[in-house]
């Protein structure tokens, strides 16, 4: 057979395969051991030999051919079946997927922890004390005496021999004083508790309290540092003004109020029509309190600040009812 | 200055503003009328007719009160007016006399509930004026949050001052007349104060031939806008005077003071005494008391007695203006549980220095409304004081406040609140502090009232320089955080409850008295009985989140919760972190591929198994009975050979006292423990390079054979076993449980050899026990 005789075989057994199925059967009378091509092959070397350069190449050439055109085709025909295959089993991915199983922090612990994150990164410790807590450092050592007004300030849980239920988380500052010098950067979150229940109280909630002691701690450290703070927490551009206010234990003493949330100042129901919400309560350390724990007023000053943390969960998720915080009702839980 | 002005500057300053009650008329088209003549109705003899001037017109008025006479300047509705309960007036027939509109009285005006007579307007309102706009009718009230330390401001008086401050002005007083140096009153009573200490200062003042009457309007409403109830014109007269100047006042009838006499002393034992409320009170030593020749008028600056008290029939009035000790007044109040407007003030100091003033002022003011003479002189006794002397150096305030502030500006910020600056040193302001400001006692104080009146506001906000670099975070944050994170993780909702538990809890969970968790710290003062004591486990308050969720149709349920628990212990208490966690239901209501099984506790051990992980502790169960498990599967969870916690599933009357209708499993672990033996950064071990291989075997093993004990025989053939797991489980006659073994070694591959000689040694090991038998 000469090329051209071979060539036609070739196309024409080619063209022939119509599914996979013929694909063995034309392979095997092509390139098979006793396939034209091979009977070609085989025939080389009864050539000439000037001739059988040239035919060799030819031959080759067809072989490529066909075994590229094969491998095309296998391709081309497994693919068909598979997927004709999968067809039948074709699902619906329009049913429900399984979801996980996913927890949620207490909307409280999160905007804890998120303020506890900020004050981290200006460089705050944070100390720990105890919830059963002794009159004289929840009180006494604060600046509040027995039998003083201030003591109505906060309707306290009595326990016996001395012992209250820490009406805030400033008895840490005591804590900490006594049991170092200065310098002082410590953030003290934790439970208090006071005897009190309506739609803005509950009998226990959380606070997070601030002390800086160093020498040279001024005023206007202390409205650098919740502005930065209040910043953070809320947006950057949130107004805040800081209001004289009276802490027994820091004198000045300073309210800080943010620019309402709900009505950007216009006044509303939660501002009470003054535009204004009251997030923190801060001051200078009183020099009282410095005595009381050693300290020398003349020689080292600093501030204090206490946040109520379910406030500004309550701001930040526009959560109008504090004892929400407190049924775990999975469906209120669930949303943060 | 508008109401929203001035509230908005006083809390600036510091004298919080909480709201601005608007006052507005519930009527209109009301005009003040001047009555020009009175006649009898020519048919109706019980009623009037007046002709009423209102400057623009005169109106025809059929009116039938017994107060109309002429010259009175009264409230006339005409045509087109509106009354508070909405009626229309219009013209009207009465008796074939046309009258043009209505004389109102206070009731109709909607003001108070008196309907006696027509309204007889104050004298400042003129003829022509419509009510609708102008004062009391149209005004504002100011609810003002006034400091605790700020019992100056307990006045009208006193927030005059501090507005005074603000535009730059001072509040005047009244002046009354030289005082004639006859002393009428020393023959009618004497005073005596045995305890200077605890009354300082006490004055009387006398009145005689008054008529009790009520109170004219304007004293009335003032009394009523500040939360106070209009008594008489006596009584009304000492709250009204206290309301502006902040100095409670008490009068008594004359006549009912046993042998014309007054003494302030100490009660020296124990006695009944009913106050003007008409309520009995036990006196107790040490309590100040008034008295009379007989015995007590009054429990100083409290409340007065029943039996001195202004009646209708008083006619002679003795005036008490004191000072007391706060100290005192505080206690006495606070035992006898009353918060009087008097003991209020009290209590926080009131100004000694104007003590007399009021008690004129009072005296003059009764006279005026209720007619009388007053009697020349006054009984006085004044254990007097000087004011406080503070010096603050001007560095004192720069480096306090963070801004230079000048001396100038300072010795005007205390001056304008009547903080004399006596000298202006060199360094600082030498300052006379007036009495009535109690709460100045240092240099602080001081500063604090500069910055004030300079204004927060203009101190700018800086960073501390402070060399402060305590800053590490706290080893136990990192535990709370890895515990949350694997709650979460694990699929668990965090609950926050309050730290209460109550009797009932404990009995619902049958903790018996003698039971460890049963040594709970009470709280004297709770909320309420459900809140009475501090909780000793937290399974309690989480128990009831889930029967409040399974009330609202939420039955599958993951919740943790972390806080701390109390135990008294000997006469102290011991609070430290717990950690419980519970699961009820199942993962999910359903899934379409397949059955969604129940919790069991497996699925509350798992987790357990997880949590236990996460800190790389090691733990094991022990059984043990818990009050309100389940006997079946409770146990004591094991760390070190010492309990830490327990876990189980909740005994089904248990559950039902909660009202929870289905399976709960739940362990709490004590995480104060945890922290201490948790390992949280885990040593590296190297991936091993050689393959593992895994055996399977299947025996049969007797129900009092623990599975643990089981797999840890399997673990002590050879260090080689690096995992021993069950992979089945199932019973016919016998326990059936096959184990899956894995095989690894870090040195070279396993042959056959070595896997076949530890697989035999494996099956003698566990034959050899009694009860167990190689399943083939």
């Amino acid at each position: 057979m000469d090329i051209e005789e071979i060539r036609k075989k070739v196309e024409e057994g080619l063209a022939s395969i119509k599914g996979y199925e013929d694909l063995e059967r034309v392979r095997a009378t092509l390139t098979g051991r006793k396939g034209i091509i091979s009977e070609a092959i085989d025939r080389i070397k009864t050539l000439d030999k000037d001739k059988r350069r040239e035919y060799g190449r030819e031959i080759n050439a067809i072989k490529e051919r066909v075994e590229a055109k094969l491998r095309e085709l296998k391709a081309f025909y497994e693919d068909e079946r598979r997927r004709a295959e999968e067809g039948v089993s074709k699902i619906d991915i329009t049913m429900p997927g399984k979801t996980p199983i996913m927890g949620k922090r207490h909307p409280i612990t999160q905007t804890l922890d998120e303020m506890v994150d900020i004050f981290s990164f200006l460089g705050f410790t944070v100390a720990e004390g105890p919830e059963i807590e002794s009159e004289y450092y929840n009180f006494e050592a604060l600046n509040i005496p027995k039998d003083h007004p201030a003591r109505d300030m906060q309707d306290t849980f009595y326990i016996k021999d001395g012992l209250v239920l820490r009406t805030h988380t400033s008895p840490v500052q005591i804590r900490v004083m006594e049991s170092m010098l200065p310098p002082i950067k410590i953030i003290a979150p934790g439970r208090v508790y006071r005897c009190d229940s309506d739609v803005s109280h509950t009998p226990m909630f959380h606070q997070v309290e601030g002390l800086v002691v160093d020498k040279h701690i001024r005023f206007s450290d202390l409205k650098g540092i919740i502005t930065i703070f209040v910043h953070e927490i809320f947006d950057e551009g949130t107004p805040l003004r800081f209001r004289p206010s009276y802490f027994p234990f820091t004198e000045p003493s300073a309210e800080v109020d943010i620019g309402c949330v709900i009505c950007n100042g216009k006044g509303c129901r939660v501002c009470k029509d003054t535009g204004w919400l009251e997030i923190i309560g801060s001051g200078m350390v009183h020099p009282q309190v410095f005595r009381n724990v050693g300290y020398n007023p003349e020689e080292v000053t600093g501030f204090a600040f206490g946040v109520g943390v379910e406030r500004i969960a309550m701001i930040k998720f526009g959560i109008d009812d504090i004892r929400q915080f407190y049924y775990n009702d999975i469906r209120f839980l669930s949303q943060f | 200055m508008t109401a929203n002005e001035l509230s908005s500057r006083l809390t600036m300053r510091g004298i919080e503003v909480e709201a601005i009650e608007e006052i507005r008329p519930s009527f209109d088209g009301v005009v003040a009328a001047e009555v020009i003549s009175v006649d009898v109705h020519p048919l109706l003899t019980n009623l009037y007719v007046c002709m009423v001037d209102t400057g623009k017109e005169v109106y025809k008025v059929v009116c039938g009160a017994k107060n109309v006479s002429p010259n009175r300047i009264v409230a006339l509705a005409i045509k087109g007016a509106r009354l508070a309960d909405g009626t229309m007036i219009d013209k009207r027939e009465i008796g074939g006399v046309t009258s043009e509109g209505m004389l109102c009285s206070e009731r109709e005006l909607g003001l108070t509930d008196d309907h006696s007579g027509i309204f007889i307007l104050p004298e400042e309102i003129k003829k022509g004026t419509l009510l609708n706009a102008v004062e009391p009718f149209n005004d504002h009230v100011l609810d003002i949050n006034v400091p605790p330390n700020r019992g100056d401001c307990l006045s009208i008086y006193g927030i005059a001052r501090e507005v005074g401050s603000i535009v730059g002005e001072r509040p005047t007083i009244p002046s009354f007349e030289e005082e004639v140096q006859d002393m009428e009153i020393d023959r009618l009573i004497d005073l005596n104060v045995i305890d200077e200490e605890a009354c300082p200062r006490y004055v009387l003042r006398m009145l005689k031939g008054v008529t009790i009457c009520p109170s004219p309007y304007l004293i009335r409403e003032r009394l009523i806008k500040c939360g106070m109830r209009p008594i008489n014109s006596i009584v009304d007269v000492t709250n009204y005077v206290m309301l502006e100047f902040g100095q409670p006042l008490h009068a008594f009838d004359y006549h009912r003071l046993e042998g014309r006499r007054i003494e302030v002393r100490l009660a020296s034992s124990e006695i009944r005494f009913r106050t003007l409320d008409g309520v009995d009170r036990v006196i107790a030593g040490n309590d100040l008391l008034i008295c009379d020749g007989n015995g007590p008028v009054a429990v100083a600056g409290i409340m007065g007695g029943e039996n001195s008290e202004i009646t209708e029939k008083t006619r002679d009035v003795a005036l008490e203006s004191a000072y007391f000790n706060p100290l005192f007044i505080r206690k006495t109040a606070r035992r006898l549980g009353i918060r009087s407007e008097a003991s209020l003030r009290f209590e926080k100091g009131i100004d000694i220095e104007r003590v007399d003033i009021a008690a004129r002022r009072a005296i003059e003011l009764m006279k005026a409304i209720s007619g009388g003479t007053i009697v020349k002189g006054k009984k006085e006794i004044w254990k007097k004081r000087e004011p406080k002397r503070i010096f603050v150096s001007y560095n004192k305030i720069n480096t306090i406040l963070g801004v230079a502030i000048d001396p100038e500006d300072a010795v005007n910020a205390l001056n304008s609140i009547d903080i004399e600056v006596e000298k202006e040193q060199e360094d600082g302001l030498s300052c006379s502090v007036p009495l009535f400001r109690h709460d100045i006692e240092e240099y602080i104080d001081l500063i604090e009232e500069i910055a004030r009146i300079y204004g927060f506001e203009h101190i700018y906000p800086t960073t501390p320089s402070s060399t402060a670099i305590t800053s590490k975070r706290a080893k136990n944050i990192r535990f709370y955080t890895t515990l949350k994170e694997y709650f979460k993780a694990a699929g668990f909702f965090e609950a926050i409850n309050f730290a209460f538990l109550s009797q009932q809890d404990l009995d619902n969970l049958r903790i018996a008295s003698s039971h460890p968790l049963a040594s709970s710290v009470a709280i004297i003062n709770p909320i309420s009985k459900d809140y009475g004591l501090m909780r000793t486990l937290i399974a309690a308050s989480v128990l009831k989140n889930i029967a409040y969720n399974l009330n609202r149709g939420q039955k599958n349920l993951r919740i943790y919760e972390t806080g701390k628990v109390f135990i008294a212990k000997d006469k102290g208490v011991i609070e430290y972190p717990s950690v419980f966690f519970a699961m009820t239901g199942k993962e999910r209501e359903y899934f379409w591929k397949g059955p969604v099984p129940e919790y069991d506790f497996f699925d509350i051990k798992g987790i357990l198994e997880g949590l236990f992980a996460s800190f790389n502790i090691g733990f094991s169960l022990k059984r043990d009975e818990i009050p309100f498990l389940n006997n079946s599967s409770s146990a004591e969870v094991i760390v070190n050979d010492k309990g830490i916690g327990w876990i189980g599933e909740v005994r089904e009357d248990v559950l039902r006292l909660y009202g929870i209708e289905q399976k709960v499993y739940c362990a709490e672990i004590r995480f104060d423990i945890m922290m201490e033996m948790g390992v949280m950064v885990p040593k590296y071990r190297p991936i091993p390079r050689y393959p593992q291989v895994i055996r399977d075997f299947s025996f049969y093993i007797d129900d009092d054979i623990p599975i643990s004990t089981v797999i840890d025989r399997i673990k002590k053939v050879s260090p080689l076993i690096v995992d021993v797991g069950v992979f089945d489980m199932f019973k016919r006659e016998k326990r059936s449980v096959s184990f899956r073994v894995v095989f690894q070694s870090f040195e070279d591959t396993l042959k056959d050899e070595t896997i076949n000689a530890l697989q035999d040694i494996i099956i003698r090991e566990l034959t050899g026990i009694k009860g167990i038998k190689l399943r083939t």
